[in-house]
């Protein structure tokens, strides 16, 4: 399978340079994404369109995260209930919000018919796992998943572990390779890994696939801008 | 099987007649899914992505370019699709709420788009407008709902040129951020073709041309007929 490298662009996604003593640590970034009481709607819960192994592994990593190591991530309808307090690089205007907005991968509100997924990030280990099912609103080619719909789960998964791990937000390179499809109404588990932090660049790779692992949907990498905070106290 | 075509939306408003395409395959589906077709004008559409389609209409009269129809199954035959790759036991329930996600939304809401292909150049152009539910950092247009259009686009592309494709890799550069609700002009071609392996490669520009949102490159596999899929 060809493999082109990733490029990785500069030019006006430059951000100045941060001492690192001035970031946030990962806990305090998991705080202020996991809060203790809230008013908005977690989607990444257990609901009737989940498939049975869905359930089962989705129970085998709440156990675990009795122990703080892995943390169940919420995720609510817009993007903006979760990403505060990030100064975006010069330059870069964004559109006014009208209060309708909702985040990509949760586009389809109906239980089961798009995107229905929850992410579990380990801290120490700057790594989350992502359990997706796709529902028929996904559809790209009879019965299966389109390739669309994984490539936005992976770049979402990217997103919130970069944002964890280092105050990611923004994509720069997106390499995917597909090997097989996924099924409509089945379970794909993503495994996304921080490979490493080097200039203002976060650099990650994930691989899709089957809970038993024996089918490989897909593989790829992702490298994501880190932005500064809005604050410098934190 | 019969056929319908929906003829109760806008010509567009030049008056002409809307190249409808090929002809619409009636849906099996029990509800009454009008086979519509999303590629063509509807309220949501802001002037940017109007005045697109306009100006390559008038190119469709002069004969390279094509409009391509847009309803919201997969473009290849479904029927040719299930026969030929996948296990004709497939539940047919399942099949027949299933939506091609580029059209699960409604006007205005997601992807509101159009493709118009020059097959004689082998290129595919796609206007795209991304709606308040395709929203990525706060203000912004998802990175996967690009990668998403970035797909179908050069799918397209591939599809014209080879047949029946499918996406092996996707390689996108983010130069910046596209602001959401706002329209892109996406152009593909294809770079060469190796046997069964098509090479296609697409950019991201801001209406005006001034601004490069992205760049990608993808490499899609035409299907074995002999071979089943799943």
């Amino acid at each position: 399978m060809l493999r082109r490298g990733c490029r990785v662009s500069a030019g006006l996604f430059r951000a100045p340079r941060i001492a690192p003593g001035l970031r946030s640590s990962t806990d305090a970034l998991v705080s202020r994404f996991c809060p203790e009481k809230t008013d908005l709607k977690d989607y990444a819960l257990p609901n009737a369109s989940w498939c049975p192994d869905m359930l089962s592994l989705y129970q085998e990593f709440l156990e675990k995260t009795n122990s703080r190591s892995w943390i169940k991530l919420p995720s609510f309808k817009s993007n903006r209930d979760h990403i505060q307090g990030l100064k975006l690089p010069s330059g870069l205007v964004a559109a006014t919000d009208k209060g309708d907005w909702r985040i990509f991968t949760r586009c389809i509100p109906v239980a089961g018919q798009g995107y229905e997924y929850v992410i579990f990030f380990h801290p120490a280990e700057k790594k989350s796992v992502c359990l997706f099912q796709p529902g028929p609103y996904l559809e790209g080619a009879p019965g299966f998943a389109h390739g669309g719909s994984l490539a936005a789960m992976m770049d979402e998964t990217f997103s919130k572990t970069a944002y964890l791990a280092g105050e990611g937000l923004f994509t720069l390179s997106l390499n995917i390779r597909f090997k097989n499809l996924i099924p409509v109404g089945s379970l794909a588990v993503l495994n996304v890994q921080v490979e490493k932090i080097e200039d203002q660049k976060l650099y990650m790779s994930c691989v899709a696939q089957s809970r038993d692992q024996q089918t490989v949907f897909a593989k790829s990498s992702g490298v994501f801008l880190q932005l500064q905070l809005e604050e410098s106290s934190q | 099987m019969s056929s319908t075509l929906g003829l109760s939306w806008d010509q567009h408003h030049l008056g002409q007649e809307v190249q409808m395409g090929s002809v619409a395959r009636r849906s099996f589906a029990s509800e009454n899914v009008v086979n519509r077709d999303h590629a063509l004008p509807n309220p949501s559409w802001n002037k940017d992505l109007r005045l697109l389609f306009d100006q390559f209409m008038r190119k469709c009269e002069a004969g390279s370019w094509k409009r391509l129809p847009s309803n919201n199954h997969s473009p290849q035959s479904f029927q040719d699709f299930q026969t030929r790759f996948v296990d004709p036991k497939l539940p047919k329930e399942q099949i027949s709420q299933a939506r091609l996600f580029t059209r699960s939304f409604e006007d205005g809401l997601g992807f509101e788009y159009v493709m118009f292909c020059n097959d004689a150049e082998k290129r595919v152009v796609c206007f795209f407008q991304a709606g308040p539910y395709l929203q990525g950092a706060p203000g912004f247009t998802h990175g996967g709902a690009i990668a998403t259009m970035i797909d179908a686009t050069t799918g397209m592309c591939a599809f014209r040129a080879g047949g029946v494709v499918m996406t092996a890799n996707l390689n996108i550069n983010y130069k910046r951020p596209i602001p959401l609700c706002s329209v892109v002009v996406m152009k593909s071609q294809i770079d060469k073709v190796e046997g069964r392996k098509v090479f296609v490669s697409c950019n991201v520009r801001s209406v005006d041309e001034e601004t490069l949102y992205s760049e990608a490159t993808s490499l899609f596999i035409k299907l074995d007929p002999n071979k089943k899929l799943a």
